[in-house]
Parts: C-alpha cells; structure tokens; sequence
C-alpha cells in the first residue's frame, strides 16, 4: 500500500448559503485547486447525505465535476450519513494507496437550510430504523437525551459538564472565520440566569438548545496524493497515516451497553493502529458533537480518558486550547456548524489546518498527530482519521 | 383480534431479536425465513427516556416523550412514553396503539404506561 498525502484543502464557511449544492462543494474545491497549485486530478468523490431528498439534486459527482470543468474524469457520490465526509476520504485514501490514482479530490457539501428546521430534523432521521425508531418520532436529538440520560446516572455527568462543552466550542468557534456560530455564550447567561430556560429551552430532556449543534449549509473540501506528487506541491507534509471504521446496530435499543459506543472505539483503535501511535500521542482532535455529551462520551471511546472519566478532564480544562489534548479548536459541529455530507471533510480541514500551523489564534502549540472521529447515525457507523504531519 | 407485536426467535439456535432481522446475529445461520415470530411481553422496565420538543412535522403535538424497555424476556424496544412524570426503572405496560399518521397513513407501535 503506498502512502497516501494531503496536498490542499478548501472550505467554505458553514453557515446558511444561497448557492445550488453543486457551487456549495466546487467552491472549497477549487480552495483546494489553489491550495495544492492545481495538480492534475484522477478521479472526484464527493461525499452529501441529502441532496436527493433535501435539494432535490441526486447523482451530485456529476454535477460537481462539470462544475469544475473536470470531465472526463471519474467521479462518484458517496453517501453514509454524517459520516459520509471521512467515508468519501477513505474511499480517495483508497484510490491513492492502491495505485489506482496518483491524485484524487474529495469534496463534500450539505445545503440543509433549503428547508425549515423541523424538515431538517426530520431528513436526518430517516436514518434511524424505519419501523423500530422513526415512526415513534425517534430523531437523533431524541436518541442523544435518552443516551445523556444514562449517561448522566451512570457517571455523574451534570447538565453543567454538557454546558462546559458547549461554551468552550463557542470560545474555539469565536477564532475560526469559517465557523457557523460567532457567538460567546456563559455557563451563567445558558443555566443560571432567568432567562436561560427561554433562551436556552429543553430540546430533548436533559438535553437544552445550546447542546445542540446547528443546521448548517457548507463544503468542503481535500486533495490527496501519493508521494510522489506531495513532494513536488509546496506545502507541508501531512500524511493520511490512519484510516479506520466501525459499524454497530442499527438500533440504539439493541446495543448491549446503551452508554458504550463500540463503533467509535472500533474505528479510533483501527485508525491509530494503522498509524503506528497510541491515544497519548495525538496532540489535536476533532470529535463528531453534534450533539455536547457525545464530545465527553467521544473522548472516552477513542482512548483519551477512561471510560466515565471525560467530564472531569474537560473540568480541569485538559480538552481546552492550550490543555493536554484540545478537542474540536475549530469550534466543532457546535460551534463551526454540521452540514452533515461535509462534516468529516471539514474536521479533516481543521486537522490539516493545525498540523500545517496555519490556525492562527486557535493555533494548537506542537501539533504533530491529528485524529478525527466522524460520527454516522447514533454511533451506528463510524469513521476515524489519523493525520500526521512529516517533515 | 388483540393486536401483538413479534420478536424473531432463530429456528437454529433460538436467538430472539427485534426488529427483524435476515440473518442471526448469534449464530449467524443464513437461511432463508430462519425465524418463527414470538409474541413480545407486554410488561417491561422504563430503561431511559426523553421529553422531545423539536419532532418532525407530521407530529400535530408540542412535545412527546420518547423511550426504551427491556422487556421482561430481556428484549429492548424503542416507543413512546405516555407518563406523566416517568422514572428510570419504572415498570412499564406495552400498549399497541396509533403512534403516528401523516398523509400517507397511520403507523401503530408501542405506547407505554405506567404498569
């Protein structure tokens, strides 16, 4: 297998955009073009969950690759839910590693602002099981209160901890320009005040709006590329050095251990193996919070802390900027924003970001080793990313 | 007629699943129509819950209370909670009842009550 490089990347901001879903993901990548100084591509991928159904916009590969002016190249869409952003790189790690290509784009976009928040909510819960969950009004907001519940008798995880998340992703959210949310929120203004049952209201109890990432229109976008071409672009080397995935019941009901997240551990021990490094290793992540409590049950799952023993690290400021392991610097899907197709290729941005040293005020000090953690369905289909940084 | 729901019991080695399923998820065994419908009890144990305020728009209500049990045979099942002030642990009756209708028709599943 040969080594497989990321040579540029793009983004858009994510935030609601008047742009047809095409321009949404060949706009970061020609970010991207220009990024890598316009290598020559072999083949696009472009990972979207909700085109068809949402935008009214199917077979998206074609219309992005026409867009940028691409063809005859191959090109396919790539769909696994939220995850569909590292899935679609996994598939261009593929390409590359197996000599198929030498240079692949993988571009993802979401535009789900098309329509209103309760059609939304209901788009991305045709994911869950049809018969078991959806038609009880199961959403994954809904999936995330039951599973904050367990978590909360289980191991003492307050709606303060869940709070802390929130207001330190808005903090990292408030130094990144492509960010959804640039809003500075307290612990004080979204629990204690007297306001912060309106302005923060129960959304799925003992879950609260501000748990709650926001729906986000964006894209964007990686190229990878094999050594031989990574040398030649300009920029640092980053190497994809782990790819990992794991899958786990469809329904959340069926899972043993309602508190465990099995694809999550599954998919982050494979990646890091595949990588040659331990969890102590890595200097920077971006984990899937869509919604706060899966950032603390994320962090257990992959390895940082033992399992029920997130929220104390958060409490000590470990996973702050500057803490042992800073978590989500580009705000996370909290505070950046989660449209859902590209929310993996936007993790892998910021992670490529960071190890370059080009974050700027969220800049992590010595960042070496990245790792993403890209969540599909509730925790059903996982994919993990390593990223190293090589010269 | 009472209405019933099924678990899938495996005709190879007896594993119960719900939902259903195509192939064991313990032994495996992959042939075709592998499993017998077993009725599901209609007692069982209010694992975890949560009142929803933001459902999809065919919900013509404010909020819902949604939830898992285990029922007494070990089965879990999502459905819906009609508790006025639910517990974890409580124990909980399984009601078939109408749990959603849009334009397209209705869906009966699983309401539970207090027992």
């Amino acid at each position: 297998m040969r080594n497989v490089y990321v040579v540029g990347v793009g983004i858009t901001s994510f935030s609601r955009l008047e742009f047809p879903i095409s321009e949404i993901a060949a706009y970061p990548a020609m970010m991207a073009l220009q990024d890598a100084g316009n290598p020559k591509i072999d083949h696009l991928y472009v990972s979207n969950m909700g085109g068809g159904r949402v935008n009214g916009q199917t077979a998206l590969a074609s219309a992005v690759v026409d867009t940028l002016s691409l063809t005859p190249i191959g090109a396919e869409t790539i769909e696994n839910g939220p995850a569909s952003g590292s899935s679609a790189i996994k598939t261009g790690f593929m390409a590359v590693a197996s000599g198929l290509c030498d240079t692949v784009m993988v571009a993802g976009a979401e535009r789900m602002r098309e329509v209103n928040n309760l059609e939304a909510t209901d788009f991305v819960a045709t994911l869950t099981h049809p018969l078991a969950e959806y038609i009880y009004g199961v959403t994954l907001p809904s999936l995330a209160g039951m599973f904050t519940r367990l978590y909360m008798e289980k191991y003492g995880v307050t709606s303060r901890h869940l709070a802390m998340v929130a207001v330190k992703n808005h903090a990292n959210a408030m130094l990144n320009p492509f960010a959804h949310l640039h809003q500075p929120i307290t612990i004080e203004g979204i629990l204690d005040s007297p306001e912060a049952l309106t302005n923060n209201p129960i959304v799925a109890d003992p879950l609260r709006f501000f748990d709650m990432c926001p729906v986000s229109d964006g894209g964007a976008c990686v190229i990878l590329a094999c050594e031989e071409v990574a040398r030649k672009v300009k920029r640092p080397l980053v190497r994809l050095a782990g790819v990992g995935q794991a899958t786990d019941t469809h329904c959340v009901h069926e899972r043993e251990n309602p508190t465990d997240l099995l694809a999550v551990r599954g998919a982050a021990a494979q990646a890091m193996k595949m990588a040659g490094i331990k969890p102590s290793d890595v200097s920077v992540a971006e984990l899937h919070d869509a919604f706060t409590i899966l950032e603390i049950a994320e962090s257990e799952e992959v390895g940082f802390f033992k399992k029920g023993e997130g929220h104390l690290a958060l409490e000590r400021g470990e996973t702050a900027l500057g803490g042992k392991i800073p978590i989500n610097p580009s705000g996370g899907l909290k505070g950046k924003g989660h449209p859902v197709g590209a929310t993996g290729i936007g993790q892998a941005h910021e992670i490529v970001t960071q190890l370059r040293g080009e974050a700027k005020k969220r800049q992590v000090k010595n960042a070496k080793i990245g790792l993403t953690t890209n969540f599909g369905g509730f925790g059903n289909n996982v994919v993990s990313l390593v990223f190293k940084r090589e010269d | 007629m009472e209405l019933q729901v099924y678990g899938y019991k495996c005709r190879k080695c007896g594993q119960l699943h719900y939902p259903f399923r195509m192939v064991c998820k313990k032994c495996k065994a992959n042939e075709p129509h592998g499993f017998d419908p077993v009725p599901l009890p209609k007692k069982g144990k209010l694992l975890t819950y949560t009142d929803l305020s933001t459902l999809p728009a065919d919900f013509n209500v404010a909020q819902l209370t949604l939830g898992i049990v285990e029922l007494e045979n070990g089965i879990r099942v999502t459905g819906q909670v009609r508790i006025p002030k639910p517990k974890t642990g409580m124990a909980v009756r399984i009601n078939i009842e109408t749990v959603r209708s849009s334009e397209f028709g209705k869906n009966l599943g699983m309401v539970f009550t207090a027992a």
